[in-house]
């Protein structure tokens, strides 16, 4: 079958395909946009009766009998609400409730029964909200709560306020409301079947010929995708239009309740109603959409709808793509091609074939999906947004690289470093890296040295004990150090008593702090080290030392002329390792500095972990490691040409 | 350095410096072996009065128990949950080094048997895929195996991830080995009718069994003592793997020093034997693949 397919059939099955996929794609967003479109205007109109009923609760004075009647008078004109409670905390008392089971002997006002825990558990949560976004001077948790019922009604609760305290709550349930109606499917089956119908008759006036089949193709898929793709922008522009002219008419109609309960009751308070700011958001902010009279505001209106107008469009665009590359793989045969190869070696993909998805799943897609995060300023509020939504191009990137202020001069001279700043963090690492293997290659070297002695005896022992901080799992011993550093108790400091010193605050101090992770890390890593030089020496031939005492060459020149170049080839790859090693040691860091005092003693590691997990920034810390990775990558390249120098030798 | 090469068989003061040094470097092992049998949760190694004598003060180096006890080791295993988190990291290790070395091996005889296109690119990206760092990585973990899949805190999540992990190192081991294989073998066993299936499990398996073992412990070394994806994938206590568990003795406000030492030398044991019997290949192995970059 190989490349014998005709042209023509190819491109059809590939527009078949490509179409359908790109259609399909639209389709679904679509009907997504719709569905979501819905629900939010569903919810936004339950907020503004929600709220317009709490603004008459809190002028009827939060309890008694005025809010009774004003309860009962909101609840007569509003029925496509299930029912409304209001409750007050003093006294843990439901004021006023239309609930059917609140009739007869349960009928408000009384105190709440016990299992109506969770009603006044609610209460306070809200009352917990409001009071946090005031001290912290933000919007940070919800102020209005509301739920979904499996019925597909909205529960929603809303704090009652009285001169700046939260003094109660009102509830209300809305009844289930009308699931949002499906887009036609008319229209993307013509999308799809018009462009193939085309191309099949194009396709008979063109004949076998490649290129304008493509041609042909390309126009029929942009016809029908670009017609359709047309369609559904203008429909989530005219959804969103109908949902905030459904949202405003909810208001004026509330505005009309609340204005004769208002008459009817005598409430005539202070200040007028303001009806515009009922439509809220979950922090009870206005959202602007609707002027104080209930009218909509056109210019905010139009700003909203351009913006979802444009991200549906990236998306459409995306989709576009898609099928323009999978019609061209298709079409001009790369798609065969790839079967036949699989075909022709299908035993060798066989045996590789589990663990490559193995790797793509959980190595190469999470590589791919964190370069990706690192391109949006995802954190823990918007984490669930599409990517899209949260794009920000390089600025992660400039906000790491281009922050040259590592340091500032206090008011009184001296230098303070901002421990944040990435150049602090990066030549912290470097630091910390070449110190590390210093230490380690020449401990280790003079280890094996001394235990290349000939004739020493014991050696087996020495060198299976030397080893033990290796064989040891890395995060028990950052923590035993962890423990040995402590500043009451622990064991170091002991002995600087000892001998009349003071204890040190390890942990208070950048360089005393470098210093703990410095021993830990250092007492951890000699061994390999040791073991490497070990080996090497082991293999030097002793008559080669023989040879160079006849000649009278001293243990110096020994040692410089047979010694260390023998020891090159086995220690250079284990140095290259080694560097690699401290630079990603993640848990000594982790475990025993905590990057203590004030992220001072942070590698970039685990300063890209913090971001993460502590600050929750996880579009930066994304970026942040990619440039770590980008680190190694140079690094690596000059490791293959330093490594090949040395094969040379 | 000098006396490197001494001939006299007089090593007094080598032996004092190793002596002394070695000492020191299990110094740290001492102290957990101290604490861990004191029967006490502090860090202190003995309880010192007001104004120590310069005797007393020395009491508090020496990594020896006042008193000996086994309590810390009998109640890490009755009080604390430490038993469910040892056999989770069991449970956890094992799945791991199977899974892991079974995709390793099957992918590792193909890249050494066959010649196909994205053989060289695949063993790249292997290659490559040891320098993703860890951070990078753990967000989209996280958001794949606890959102999309729905595996947060269970074992199989770990366990997949590990798995996984694992490959690329363990594919490089094997194939090296695989390639000593000589060929003639695989060609004497066509000639006699058998298939290629045959020729993986009856004839290439068996040869690699001592590459596969090294494997098999090098996968299970590594997930038994892994920390971070664990303390990031795992949530609930009762699904925590000994690493964490340990952390969680002494991490925060936690200060369980006692529970810390024990769980500490029963979880290291058998690393560390392990690790003292299969050093000599990790060595060779590490700096071998290095060299050739």
């Amino acid at each position: 079958m190989k490349g014998r397919l005709s042209h023509r059939l190819r491109f059809v099955v590939g527009l078949a395909l490509a179409g359908g996929i790109g259609v399909g794609v639209s389709f679904l967003l679509l009907k997504n946009e719709g569905q979501q479109a819905g629900a939010a205007r569903e919810q936004r109109k339950a907020v503004v009766a929600l709220r317009a009923l709490t603004d008459l609760v809190e002028r009827a004075g939060n309890r008694g009998e005025p809010v009774r009647r004003a309860v009962a008078a909101w609840q007569a004109a509003n029925p496509s609400v299930r029912e409304a409670r209001v409750i007050a905390f003093e006294g843990i008392s439901l004021e006023a409730s239309t609930a059917p089971e609140d009739q007869g002997d349960k009928a408000a006002p009384r105190r709440l029964a016990r299992d109506e825990k969770p009603l006044h558990d609610q209460g306070q949560r809200l009352r917990t909200a409001v009071t946090t976004n005031r001290e912290e001077g933000g919007a940070r948790k919800e102020e209005i709560e509301i739920a979904s019922r499996h019925s597909g009604a909205l529960s929603l609760a809303c704090p009652v306020i009285e001169d700046g305290a939260v003094t109660g709550m009102v509830g209300i349930e809305t009844r289930p409301l009308a699931a949002a109606p499906h887009p036609s499917l008319l229209y993307p089956m013509i999308a799809w079947l018009g462009p193939l119908l085309l191309l099949s008759l194009l396709a008979l006036l063109i004949g076998e010929r490649r290129l304008p089949l493509a041609a042909a193709a390309v126009f029929c898929l942009a016809l029908g995708f670009g017609a359709y793709a047309a369609y559904s922008l203008a429909s989530v522009a005219r959804q969103r239009i109908q949902s905030h002219e459904a949202v405003a008419e909810q208001v004026q109609a509330e505005a009309g309740v609340a204005r004769s309960v208002v008459a009817a009751l005598g409430l005539e308070a202070k200040t007028p109603l303001v009806p515009g700011s009922w439509d809220a958001d979950p922090q009870r902010k206005p959202r602007g959409f609707i002027s104080d009279e209930g009218k909509l505001d056109e210019a905010v209106l139009k700003a909203n709808v351009d913006g979802s107008r444009g991200q549906a469009l990236r998306a459409l665009i995306l989709a576009g793509v898609l099928a323009l590359g999978l019609l061209l793989a298709i079409g001009l045969g790369g798609v065969n091609k790839l079967a036949a190869t699989l075909v022709a070696n299908r035993q060798a993909y066989l045996y590789v074939v589990p663990a490559m998805v193995g790797m793509l799943v959980l190595v190469f897609f999470p590589f791919v999906y964190g370069i990706t995060l690192s391109f949006t300023d995802s954190n823990l509020y918007n984490v669930n947004q599409p990517i899209a939504e949260t794009w920000i191009g390089l600025r992660n990137y400039g906000d790491i690289l281009g922050d040259l202020g590592i340091a500032q001069r206090a008011a009184d001279g001296s230098l303070v470093f901002n421990y944040l700043n990435f150049y602090w963090t990066l030549l912290f690492t470097i630091v910390w890296t070449v110190t590390n293997v210093t230490i380690g290659v020449s401990v280790g070297l003079l280890l094996a040295l001394i235990l290349n002695t000939k004739g020493l005896a014991l050696k087996p022992i020495y060198r299976v004990l030397l080893i033990m901080p290796w064989a040891m799992p890395n995060y028990i011993t950052a923590l035993i150090w962890k423990g040995m550093f402590h500043r009451q108790f622990g064991v170091v400091n002991q002995i600087i008593r000892l001998f009349g010193g003071q204890g040190v605050s390890w942990f208070e101090k950048p360089f005393t702090a470098f210093i703990t992770a410095l021993a830990t890390n250092g007492w951890l890593s000699f061994p390999f080290m040791m073991v490497v030089a070990l080996g090497a020496l082991q293999s030097i031939p002793a008559d080669i030392y023989e040879a160079a005492r006849v000649d009278g060459a001293s243990r110096w020149q020994q040692f410089r002329a047979i010694t260390l170049p023998s020891l090159k080839p086995a220690l250079v790859p284990a140095v290259i390792l080694s560097v690699i090693w401290t630079f990603n040691m993640f848990n000594i860091i982790y475990l025993v500095t905590q990057g203590e005092p004030g992220s001072s003693t942070e590698i970039l590691v685990t300063q890209a972990y913090k971001f993460a997990f502590e600050r929750y920034r996880y579009g930066y810390a994304a970026a942040y490691s990619t440039i770590i990775f980008g680190i190694l990558l140079v690094y690596g390249s000059i490791q293959n040409k330093v490594s090949k120098a040395t094969e040379a030798i | 350095m000098a006396r490197a090469h001494s001939e006299e068989p007089n090593h007094g003061l080598l032996h004092l410096f190793l002596v002394v040094f070695t000492f020191l470097t299990l110094y740290p092992v001492f102290w957990v072996f101290t604490i861990a049998f004191s029967g006490k949760q502090s860090l202190a190694l003995a309880d010192l009065p007001e104004n120590p004598t310069v005797l007393e003060q020395l009491r508090a180096i020496l990594p020896w128990p006042e008193r000996w006890s086994t309590a810390n080791f009998v109640s890490v295993f009755t009080d604390q949950p430490f038993l469910q988190w040892m056999v989770n990291s069991a449970i956890i290790a094992i799945a791991t080094t199977i899974l892991g070395v079974f995709l390793a091996m099957t992918a590792a005889y193909a890249f050494s048997r066959f010649r196909f296109p994205g053989q060289k690119a695949g063993m790249m990206s292997f290659l490559v895929s040891q320098m993703f760092p860890g951070t990078l990585m753990l967000i989209p973990l996280y958001i794949i195996v606890v959102q999309w899949l729905g595996l947060g805190s269970t074992r199989l999540g770990l366990i997949l991830v590990y798995g996984t992990t694992s490959i690329p190192f363990s594919v490089w081991m094997l194939k090296g080995y695989f390639d000593t294989i000589p060929k003639e073998l695989e060609e004497a066993a066509i000639i006699e009718g058998a298939s290629a299936g045959q020729i993986f499990w009856r004839i290439i398996i068996p040869l690699a069994r001592p590459a596969l073992a090294i494997t098999a412990l090098f996968s299970f070394m590594s997930a038994w003592n892994e920390f971070i994806l664990a303390a990031t994938l795992m949530d609930r206590e009762d699904m925590y793997t000994a690493p964490i568990g340990l952390r969680f003795f002494v991490g925060g406000f936690s200060q369980q020093w006692g529970y810390f030492a024990a769980g500490s030398i029963i979880v290291s044991i058998p690393v560390v034997v392990l690790f003292l019997y299969l050093q000599k290949y990790l060595v060779s192995g590490l700096t071998a693949g290095s060299v050739k970059g």
